[in-house]
């Protein structure tokens, strides 16, 4: 089936892809090994779609695509949720900063008037 | 009771603030009326800015205007206006929303050993005058925070409809139920002003801000402010875009408070 190839080569340029960010330090270790196990699984499932059946079964969804497809659209909420939450702590990071620095130059201006002032 | 205004010029610095001297803070603290400053956030406010720093100066008020990341002529205009007199000028170096700039204010005026705290908005559709009625449940201890109060009857239709229903969101999301959710003018008792943390960086801070209270227990009190409906400050503030955009922060936030 077309679609079992297709798989496959997706799941390879993906792990080709984490390899080499993971390389240039733009990911974690930990990332990385959840991603490759990521696209291994959609590997196997792509070469013995019929194992997905037996998860089907398990779960009462008729057809094991199905529960795969439902399970990836859950974990990409996740994921996304997850990166929302990541952003926005890090937005108020730059925030916090941002008022800091505000707060520090106006401190210094002070300390420079002080001194001219003394002179 | 402003003794030391400062005769020297520092404006070689080409910037802000004089008059931040430790002695003219002694002298205030040494005054009977309290200290009061005025926190003004700013982002590309350069047509009105002028003025209202103008008008505070002539009422003795101790102004801190923080520009926030403005990409006009605010910040010069700001410290040009205010230089030689009690005022500071602090500058955020990124855009980050009038609430992350009114918390900048509020730090810097309870570093300077603020008593009463009034943030007032940048766009001119405050009254200086009202500076005085707000401070003075604070002055005579009746209340912890102040909110100004407009008068929605007077408030165009457009406004009037995003601003009750932010009154309903406020009180769903934060449990506590105010005339005026959604206006900038308030003043804030230097006890109130450190006990207040809140996160938002946008419009959402003036209802996170009533929430605080809510979670403080502090006393609340609403007083009637004017309000100066201009073609400019029309553009500005709260209207019904705004009110969704805080509704969906809000219940974001709702959702991650879950999740996290």
């Amino acid at each position: 089936m077309i679609y079992q190839y297709f798989g496959v080569f997706i799941s390879l340029i993906a792990i080709i892809l984490g390899i080499l960010r993971f390389k240039e330090n733009k990911m974690t270790l930990g990332m990385l090994s959840f991603w490759i196990f990521i696209w291994i699984a959609v590997i196997l499932v792509s070469i013995y779609p019929n194992s997905t059946n037996i998860l089907a079964s398990m779960t009462g969804i008729q057809r094991g695509l199905d529960l795969i497809i439902i399970l990836g659209l859950f974990g990409s909420y996740y994921l996304i949720f997850k990166i929302y939450t990541m952003i926005e702590s890090m937005e108020q990071e730059i925030t916090k900063l941002v008022s800091e620095i505000a707060l520090l130059m106006e401190e210094i201006e002070e300390k420079k008037d002080i001194e001219t002032k003394s002179k | 009771m402003r003794s030391a205004v400062d005769k020297d010029d520092f404006s070689s610095y080409g910037v802000n603030s004089v008059n931040h001297s430790f002695e003219s803070n002694m002298n205030y603290l040494e005054s009977s009326k309290p200290a009061i400053y005025v926190v003004i956030p700013a982002y590309n406010e350069s047509k009105t800015i002028k003025n209202i720093i103008e008008e505070l100066k002539s009422r003795k008020f101790n102004i801190i205007i923080v520009d926030d990341g403005s990409t006009d002529k605010t910040y010069e205009i700001a410290s040009k206006s205010i230089n030689n007199s009690n005022g500071l000028i602090y500058k955020h170096v990124l855009n980050r929303g009038v609430g992350a700039a009114l918390k900048t204010g509020i730090k810097a005026a309870l570093a300077r050993n603020a008593e009463i705290i009034v943030t007032f908005d940048a766009d001119g559709q405050h009254d200086p005058d009202d500076i005085s009625n707000l401070c003075q449940p604070i002055i005579d201890g009746k209340a912890d925070v102040v909110n100004g109060m407009r008068n929605f009857n007077e408030m165009p239709a457009s406004k009037k409809l995003g601003n009750q229903i932010m009154n309903v969101i406020t009180q769903i999301f934060y449990g506590i139920k105010v005339n005026d959710s959604q206006t900038g003018f308030k003043a804030f008792s230097n006890n109130a002003a450190q006990l207040l943390d809140f996160n938002s960086r946008g419009f959402g801070v003036i209802s996170e801000i009533m929430g605080e209270v809510k979670k403080n227990d502090l006393r609340m009190e609403e007083v009637p402010i004017k309000t100066i409906y201009t073609d400019y400050s029309m553009t500005k503030g709260t209207n019904l875009k705004v009110g969704l955009k805080i509704l969906f922060r809000l219940i974001i936030n709702l959702f991650k408070k879950v999740l996290a």
